[in-house]
């Protein structure tokens, strides 16, 4: 049975693109067929941050208005099994496409897919209508500050109103020094905040620039993110997997300046 | 594990700077970088008629240049193709 599943956030910059990067990659590693999609007409980013930018022919609106067919504008990503994007166009604008023929492209893809991962542009107007059009399930991801909060609560109205099936939380970025010394909210507080379902927590990373910088996504990487995001794709699955503890996560040279700062 | 690493000097800002640069000239340009490799494909097949050429050496490089008529530059496509050797003639058996 394949899932269709939109990642969104409502503001911008929160890590929507870098969360359906890991978050597919990670899902082809744990041996399913994953198609991940651009939905962002005019600014399309995630070709970038796969790092599959050189073999873009034809895009998503190529798809839809039938200047080719879904199997050309498929790029494989040779690095995994079973993944594949589909980019979105450049030099189009975001009303090239309705929800209706997104919902249409989606359910095309179903019979060739487990997952199917829609990349929400940033805003609650056409762009985003379009990629939740045909999803079964929603990824918020949102970081710990107040403005990317109150616009997931924002975007969490909207898919409840719109009927999404299921609606969960990936609060991104946390930086447990800051919770510690309580300048920054929790996970826990987050979650409670936006009383949604929190299906993982994503600590800030300095590896996720550099793997965005290669264009070669870190799940599979022994990191603090990469390890995160792999916990998240084994829940999506149904895997019952144990929230990460962030704090284990801090290096000895971390606690030994930490120890001296305190001397 | 990242200690480990700790005098290994990363360069991921350099290839990050590298990507861009051929990737903003093609945004620019309105040219889908995929298309460009058939492009060379198609120029490699035209040009063996005439010549041996490194086809793995072969540059291609949207730019941009002045056009009669054009209030700004328009994008413009650049190559370099090392030669191995000019046959001089036309080789027919190419096609």
């Amino acid at each position: 049975m394949s899932e269709v599943i939109v990642i969104t956030s409502g503001k911008g910059g929160v890590g929507k693109t870098t969360t359906t990067a890991n978050i597919g990659t990670g899902l082809a590693l744990l041996g399913y067929h994953v198609v991940l999609i651009d939905t962002d007409i005019g600014l399309r980013n995630l070709d970038v941050v796969m790092g599959l930018e050189n073999r873009i022919i034809y895009n998503l609106v190529d798809v839809v208005e039938g200047n080719c067919r879904m199997k050309q504008a498929l790029i494989k990503d040779k690095r995994y099994p079973n993944l594949y994007l589909l980019p979105s166009a450049q030099t189009r604008d975001k009303s090239s496409v309705s929800p209706g023929q997104m919902k249409k492209l989606a359910d095309d893809l179903r019979e060739d897919f487990d997952y199917i991962l829609m990349d929400c542009p940033a805003g609650i107007e056409q762009g985003f209508q379009n990629a939740i059009a045909g999803a079964d399930r929603a990824l918020v991801v949102t970081t710990p500050e107040v403005s990317a909060i109150r616009d997931a609560d924002r975007i969490i109205g909207l898919l409840e109103a719109a009927q999404m099936q299921e609606i969960d939380l990936i609060v991104n970025r946390i930086r447990m020094d800051m919770v510690r010394r309580g300048d920054m909210m929790s996970v826990e507080d987050v979650a409670d905040v936006l009383a949604v379902n929190m299906i993982g927590a994503v600590p800030d990373d300095e590896d996720i620039v550099v793997s965005t910088n290669q264009g070669e996504p870190l799940v599979d990487r022994y990191c603090p993110a990469g390890q995160a995001y792999l916990n998240i794709c084994k829940r999506i699955t149904g895997e019952a997997v144990p929230l990460m503890d962030l704090d284990s996560h801090r290096g000895i040279l971390v606690r030994l300046s930490g120890f001296l700062k305190r001397a | 594990m990242r200690q480990l690493f700790l005098f290994h000097k990363s360069n991921s800002g350099e290839i990050a700077r590298n990507r861009l640069k051929l990737l903003l000239v093609s945004d620019q340009a309105g040219v889908n970088p995929g298309l460009m490799d058939l492009i060379k494909d198609d120029m490699i097949g035209v040009l063996s008629r005439y010549a041996e050429i490194d086809s793995g050496g072969l540059d291609l490089t949207v730019t941009r240049m002045e056009s009669a008529g054009a209030r700004e530059p328009v994008p413009a496509l650049s190559a370099m193709v090392p030669l191995r050797q000019f046959t001089g003639k036309r080789n027919e058996e190419c096609f």
